[in-house]
């Protein structure tokens, strides 16, 4: 990696951030929301559910979204590849970017948690956990970004990230009975296994977490891998 | 280094169809190398396996001494440009930032920044946001791009096909200007005047074959009938072969002071293309 390289791709992005509506409004939607769930709490905060429904909005709208977008703009405009046949590597064009979106990411964390409540979160297994949340949107926003030809089609991939990920607590309010498959299957997702953390204390949820990112890695690789040449 | 480019026996097939036949040829350093073909006859995808966007399926490439599966690295990168029909620029940055970005990946200082807008003549545009500019223009700041890190050797794939004549002069006085200070240059182009005008030798490439190899003076008078045309003041129009007998005649002329004008037969490169390949280039 060289930082110049990283240093003059997240100075390129970030400029291009601020001039794109699309791109600003997105961090304003997590805001939006724990400014309404802060009126829900009463003395006793909101439960912790919804506090990680919050952080899974932030994550799927400003980190996952953000980031999809870039990167699908990038593919569309084939200044992607102008950027891989100069020297910075692709590392140096993911951090440059992920910075970025981090930035964007954090602000619009802290702004929301802020709101709602950010206690819960200030112990090191919850932010070892949030980081690794931030990595798992962070490379799902990277992969789909690549495997996408147009910023057109990510709202396609978008929205079920943002259920499927980012709304998983959601589950709870369908109805559905404590035996439902789908319950099970979604209590296996990133952001149910944080709440789990937190009920239980345990450091199994971060590894299935861990896991978790390891594959939204592992997928980024893959599509890098076919976007890189033109074979 | 002898070779700045040496590509031996290069195929390339795409699923059953073959893009690139066979191809050998070598381009010396510091020389401006022409690759002229029509439309699908393999120019673009020989430059995408010169410069590493594409593998082979056979054959070996060796450009600046670096050989095909070292061309993903960043010293090889940061010794080539590249102009290609897949180059864009970021539309809502200006042209500063866009060229301050490929300064600061290819380690080039920023002075260079306005140094290659006086070269492209676009130092006016400065700071103009590139979704404002023509296409001419935008094909002027994608060649400063190119250019900008002042590579020893630049991939042109029809650097001057958006551009008006004015501004195309313009462009191949900075060619020849950068092929002065020593730098090699490899050039796809349909247009024949801009070849003859810059390339020190030339590769016909049609159906993925080299068709004709050489220097546009010595392809012109190789293909030429070496007669020449021949216009009296009484408006005679006389075509003559190169060889003995006609020498009397054209002595008589000008001995009676009849002869106007006198030209040996040098086909245009174009009209050698369609020699050879039976197709025009457009």
């Amino acid at each position: 990696m060289n930082t110049q390289r990283i240093g003059a791709i997240f100075e390129k992005d970030l400029k291009d951030f601020m001039k794109n509506m699309m791109l600003l409004t997105m961090p304003i939607i997590p805001i939006i929301l724990a400014l309404i769930y802060s009126r829900l709490g009463g003395d006793e905060g909101l439960p912790i559910s919804m506090l990680y429904l919050i952080v899974g909005v932030t994550f799927s709208s400003v980190t996952s979204s953000c980031m999809m977008t870039m990167m699908a703009e990038e593919n569309e405009k084939k200044t992607l590849r102008g950027l891989m046949l100069s020297p910075a590597s692709f590392m140096d064009i993911i951090v440059g970017k992920s910075l970025v979106v981090g930035l964007m990411t954090f602000i619009a964390l802290a702004i929301s948690l802020l709101l709602v409540g950010m206690k819960p979160f200030l112990n090191v297994q919850a932010i070892i956990g949030l980081i690794l949340l931030f990595l798992f949107f962070l490379f799902l926003g990277i992969g789909i970004g690549l495997f996408t030809k147009s910023v057109a089609s990510t709202s396609a991939y978008l929205m079920p990230v943002m259920f499927l990920f980012g709304f998983t607590p959601m589950i709870d309010f369908l109805g559905l009975g404590e035996d439902s498959i789908a319950i099970t299957v979604a209590e296996l997702f990133p952001l149910m296994q944080l709440i789990i953390m937190h009920e239980t204390n345990s450091w199994v949820p971060i590894g299935i977490v861990a896991i978790w990112t390891i594959a939204a890695a592992a997928f980024t690789y893959i599509c890098f891998k076919k976007e890189r040449t033109d074979d | 280094m002898e070779n700045a480019i040496k590509v031996t026996e290069l195929r390339k097939v795409f699923d059953h169809h073959v893009a690139i036949e066979d191809i050998s040829f070598s381009v010396k350093p510091g020389e401006i190398f022409g690759l002229l073909g029509p439309s699908g006859s393999g120019k673009t995808t020989t430059i995408k396996i010169l410069t590493g966007e594409l593998g082979q399926t056979a054959g070996d490439v060796n450009v600046l001494d670096i050989s095909a599966p070292l061309f993903r690295t960043a010293d090889f990168k940061s010794k080539i440009g590249i102009l290609s029909d897949n180059s864009t620029l970021y539309e809502r940055l200006t042209v500063y930032d866009n060229l301050k970005l490929f300064c600061k990946l290819y380690d080039a200082p920023l002075e260079q920044i306005d140094v290659m807008l006086d070269q492209v003549n676009l130092k006016e545009a400065r700071s103009k946001v590139v979704s404002k500019l023509s296409k001419g223009m935008k094909q002027r700041v994608l060649l400063a791009k190119a250019l900008i890190h002042k590579p020893d050797l630049v991939f042109l794939d029809e650097p001057t096909s958006a551009l008006d004549p004015g501004n195309m002069a313009h462009i191949h006085r900075g060619l020849q200007k950068l092929n002065d200070a020593g730098t090699t240059i490899f050039i796809t182009t349909h247009d024949m005047e801009e070849a003859t005008e810059l390339c020190d030798r030339v590769a016909f490439l049609d159906n993925g074959k080299i068709q004709e190899l050489g220097s546009p003076a010595e392809l012109r008078y190789k293909y030429s009938t070496h007669a020449f045309h021949i216009e009296t003041f009484e408006n005679e129009r006389l075509v003559m072969a190169n060889e003995a007998g006609s020498a009397d005649k054209i002595r008589d002329l000008i001995a009676n002071g009849k002869l106007k004008s006198i030209q040996s037969d040098h086909p245009t490169l174009g009209q050698v293309f369609l020699k050879i390949t039976g197709k025009e280039l457009a």
